[in-house]
């Protein structure tokens, strides 16, 4: 059980530092150039990092067959899916 | 925007991650005044720049803390729900109360959370005996070559300050850790750099529960969001490394001085 929390922490982590260093690279990119296209999609994306992590959470779970903590995870999930939808339709 | 702007902000950015990792706090607290009063950021942009900058520093410190095993993940994920739950209501609460009513509720809850805090600075809520059962919520911890063991207490009052914290996240633009961070360390049992680590793994959460709000909204103004995330990025690096380091007792102080300042300041601009 403790071993696949760890491998799930460990999944997260290489995925949070992906995250991170593109939009980083993006962001980077942006500012030195001076260009609206990379600073959106950069910022975008890290917007989008903690998103993911929670899918990611989800998904793990599920695969754990932890339906408790699976369910939490998923209820977060549908909140900030809430939050982009009313985002885009008003 | 001119180069030394760019500076500015990404120094800010630096300075805020730096604090906000190291205490698991996310930064806005410091990020939003200091844009709107010292730098003259509209509010709105201001709020979204934090927003942003709370993301980057809660994704950052926690490819440190999870490397470390500091971020209890069920408890994070329970707290989760109330939190994010809180951050798209927060918006609803915001025309019920004024803004000085606001200021002063948060304000005042702040410092009595800093005295709080500082009066009981002295304990500890770890269990030496690694036999002791962490229960459902609780865990491990590890520091130098000593185990503990931790249980969570009062689970209610957690979510219900979580369920508080991001209602007040999605108004100001903070991450909500510094209502989270001291109450699940002085009421709920949770080991000092634990909260801090479990509260920065759920700030970027919170934030994007209603940063979408700000973006489609054209609050965010990408330059100054972008150099501010920037300089978050290293700083949050750094503090979540130096959060380790430094002793437990002089983590609780920081962090109630931080409150008492922060909280003082607030309810004295509402009065």
């Amino acid at each position: 059980m403790t071993g696949r929390v760890e491998y799930l922490e460990d999944v997260i982590e290489k995925g949070l530092k992906v995250g991170l260093a593109l939009s980083t690279g993006l962001l980077l990119v942006g500012l030195v150039l001076n260009a609206t296209g990379p600073l959106r999609w950069g910022i975008l994306l890290l917007m989008l990092t903690p998103v993911a992590r929670v899918a990611v959470v989800t998904v793990g779970l599920a695969i754990e067959r932890d339906w408790i903590f699976a369910t939490v995870s998923f209820a977060v999930l549908a909140i900030l899916v809430a939050g982009i939808w009313v985002a885009v339709h008003r | 925007m001119p180069a030394h702007h760019v500076l500015i902000y990404l120094f800010t950015g630096a300075a805020a991650g730096l604090v906000g990792a190291m205490l698991g706090i996310g930064g806005g607290v410091f990020l939003v005044p200091l844009l709107t009063l010292a730098l003259g950021v509209p509010i709105r942009a201001a709020v979204a720049a934090s927003l942003i900058s709370v993301i980057a520093t809660a994704t950052a410190s926690s490819t440190v803390n999870l490397d470390r095993g500091l971020v209890n993940m069920r408890l994070a994920m329970a707290l989760e729900v109330a939190t994010s739950i809180g951050g798209l209501g927060g918006g609803l609460a915001a025309s019920l109360l004024s803004t000085q009513q606001l200021f002063l509720i948060f304000g005042g809850t702040l410092a009595a959370m800093g005295a709080l805090m500082l009066m009981r600075s002295g304990r500890r809520n770890v269990i030496a005996d690694t036999s002791v059962d962490p229960g459902r919520l609780g865990g491990r911890l590890q520091e130098g070559d000593t185990t503990y063991v931790y249980r969570v207490r009062r689970l209610n009052l957690a979510l219900g300050a979580s369920l508080v914290a991001g209602a007040v996240s999605g108004l100001l633009g903070l991450g909500g850790g510094i209502i989270k961070v001291p109450v699940l360390n002085t009421f709920c049992g949770v080991p000092i750099r634990v909260a801090a680590a479990t509260s920065a793994f759920m700030i970027g959460v919170t934030a994007a529960a209603s940063v979408f709000v700000y973006f489609a909204r054209g609050d965010v103004v990408l330059p100054i969001s972008a150099a501010v995330a920037l300089g978050a990025l290293p700083g949050s690096l750094l503090g979540a490394r130096l959060g380790q380091r430094v002793e437990a007792r002089a983590l609780k102080i920081f962090l109630a001085a931080v409150l008492l300042l922060v909280g003082g300041r607030m309810a004295l601009e509402a009065l």
